[in-house]
């Protein structure tokens, strides 16, 4: 048993070490470096200026504001079939289905409503959807609002949000 | 007393008060701004008013605005003493101000035969004034800590008042060693010991004078002034905020702005008692007013350089990168900015000017010397404050006991045998 114990010196016990002073002069040249480096070209640091300056990196992938797609001919494609609300962990999806009266299909959606306040941008709702109905491809990172009810989106404002990645329509449904 | 003693002692306590409260604000930004700087972020350079950010200084004063209007808010688990609870954050915020008030801002003023200090407070024991004010801070700290009711208070006091034991002694046996080689009490009297020279090149600065006191002095004034790397007592990461944590709004600000002002009391009793405090190296006082036209002069030619390199780093900086459509009005900023400074280093070289080659006033050069000297401290106390700032953002915080065995193992042992050596070299040299 005893053999097997190896015992590792402690790094910090030369004289050098335990006299910090050396090893605080070493930081301190790193972190004046950095400052004067900085101090000289402000704009020269990598970081985004946000409000005037917009995120460059969102990709196809990036998971944006919800949108519901369309069809071919515009109406929508969801056909109310409540798997995104059932797969939304956050519980956050509101659907009330009614009877589809133009013949495309049997159900469609009255009431479709997101409270963006509780979704947590899983993106749950896009895998479970059968028809690709529910998209969040919009990239659109942020939302703005005075008051909470402003933060529930209902189907007209999911139907207006347009895919910022070039596919519009639904590839499930025409 | 004359007008001019009179005018004198309420000029020097204005910029007492103003280089101790104004620079509140001021370091807060700084301390902000290095701080990005230093991990490659800008830090705050948002805020302005009417387009005017100053580097972003402004934000500090709205977060003082902030402070203020917040809510007063009493936890109302605190039955008792709630004035001491209400007290103790100014406790610990007066006695750094205090502390501050002896340091010397210029040499003596000698106008008419009358010798007036030009010091928020005129006296000449100022070693053992700040030594009686300054220990009083942790007195604040304890208190409050006690009086919040709260383990993490109580940590954070009980931390802070046995980490002063640990550091006050060596921070004084230090500071004895530099009174026994200055022979004096007063820090004017050692300013002016410090603008000789040592050895006919050196100048007879603190650091070289005391090396080894020198370094036990700035550590322990970083354990005093309860910042990076010592400060244990506030301790995020164990004690929540330790003796703060029950504090909010103005009291919280008074602890917050107390830490910033014994910060710049302790950059300023360092730069008095080991850095030649208002003095360059080699000009004492007399000499400058000696040859004040040789020296109105170089400073003629120096002053247009500084304020042309400030003015071409100002246009470099203040703008926005290439790719943004809006500058937010920076460009106008720094129209109006350059102008400013242009108009008032006119305004310098023109008196300059005029002291250099017309004036023969004894009295016009006595006041220019000063003032230069109080120019000469603020700059040396800001780039102490900048010293001090990034220790903060370089070294980690020390274990609560490393901090202990620091004092009472290596700091006070070292000051005890540096004071043996200094006495026997003094007492060798006056036999």
């Amino acid at each position: 048993m005893s053999e097997k114990i190896t015992v590792i010196p402690r790094p910090s016990s030369s004289i050098k070490d335990k006299l910090y002073l050396p090893a605080i002069y070493d930081g301190v040249k790193v972190t004046f470096k950095h400052f004067f480096q900085n101090l000289n070209d402000s704009n020269a640091i990598d970081t985004l200026e946000y409000p005037e300056e917009q995120p460059r990196d969102i990709s196809s992938r990036y998971r944006g504001l919800h949108r519901l797609t369309h069809r071919s001919d515009d109406t929508i494609a969801c056909v109310a079939c409540f798997m995104c609300a059932t797969a939304c962990p956050a519980q956050c999806i509101f659907i009330e289905a009614t009877e589809r009266e133009d013949g495309k299909d049997e159900k469609m959606p009255k009431l479709f409503s997101i409270d963006t306040l509780e979704c947590v941008f899983c993106g749950y709702c896009v895998e479970a959807c059968p028809c690709d109905a529910i998209r969040m491809d919009t990239g659109i990172f942020s939302l703005i609002g005075n008051k909470r009810e402003d933060f529930v989106m209902n189907k007209e404002q999911l139907l207006s949000h347009k895919g910022a990645f070039g596919e519009e329509c639904s590839c499930a449904r025409d | 007393m004359s007008t001019f003693a009179i005018v004198t002692a309420i000029a020097s306590f204005a910029l007492g008060a103003l280089l101790a409260l104004l620079t509140i604000p001021v370091l807060v930004w700084l301390e902000r701004r290095i701080a990005g700087l230093v991990q490659d972020r800008l830090g705050p350079n948002r805020t302005n008013i009417a387009g005017f950010r100053l580097g972003g200084v402004v934000q500090s004063f709205a977060d003082v605005v902030k402070l203020l209007l917040k809510e007063e808010y009493y936890p109302s688990h605190i039955k008792k003493g709630r004035w001491l609870f209400m007290l103790s954050p100014i406790i610990t915020f007066v006695a750094a101000l205090l502390a501050f008030m002896a340091i010397p801002f210029a040499d003596i003023l000698h106008v008419n035969g009358e010798a007036l200090r030009v010091q928020a407070l005129p006296i000449d024991f100022g070693v053992f004034w700040y030594m009686a004010i300054s220990s009083i801070g942790v007195l604040g700290v304890v208190f409050g800590g006690w009086l919040s009711h709260n383990k993490y208070s109580l940590l954070g006091a009980s931390r802070a008042g046995s980490m002063m034991i640990s550091y006050e002694l060596a921070l004084g046996v230090s500071i004895l060693a530099f009174i026994i080689s200055y022979d004096t009490i007063d820090f004017n009297a050692m300013v002016r010991y410090q603008s000789g020279t040592l050895f006919g090149f050196l100048p007879a600065w603190g650091i070289f004078i005391q090396p080894l006191a020198a370094i036990i002095l700035i550590v322990s004034l970083f354990a005093e002034t309860n910042r990076n790397p010592f400060s244990v007592a506030e301790g995020e990461s164990e004690i929540v905020a330790g003796y703060m944590t029950e504090y909010s709004a103005m009291k919280f600000a008074m602890y917050f702005m107390g830490e910033y002002v014994a910060m710049n009391t302790a950059s300023a009793v360092i730069i008095t008692l080991i850095f030649g405090g208002y003095q360059l190296p080699y000009m004492s006082t007399a000499s400058l007013i000696e040859n004040f036209s040789l020296f109105a002069l170089i400073l003629l030619l120096i002053i247009p350089i500084i304020v042309f390199l400030l003015i071409r780093w100002m246009q470099k900086n203040n703008r926005v990168r290439p790719t943004v459509q809006t500058d937010g009005g920076r460009n106008f900023e720094t129209k109006v900015l350059t102008i400013a400074l242009t108009v008032m280093t006119l305004i310098i070289e023109a008196i300059l000017l005029y002291l250099a080659f017309i004036s023969e006033s004894l009295l016009a050069d006595t006041l220019s010397v000063t003032l230069f000297q109080i120019a000469t401290f603020v700059v040396k106390l800001m780039l102490f404050n900048i010293f001090f700032i990034i220790i903060r953002w370089t070294v980690p915080r020390f274990r609560y006991d490393q901090v202990q065995k620091l004092g009472w193992y290596y700091l006070l042992p070292l000051a005890l045998l540096n004071i043996f050596i200094t006495t026997l070299v003094v007492v060798g040299v006056h036999v």
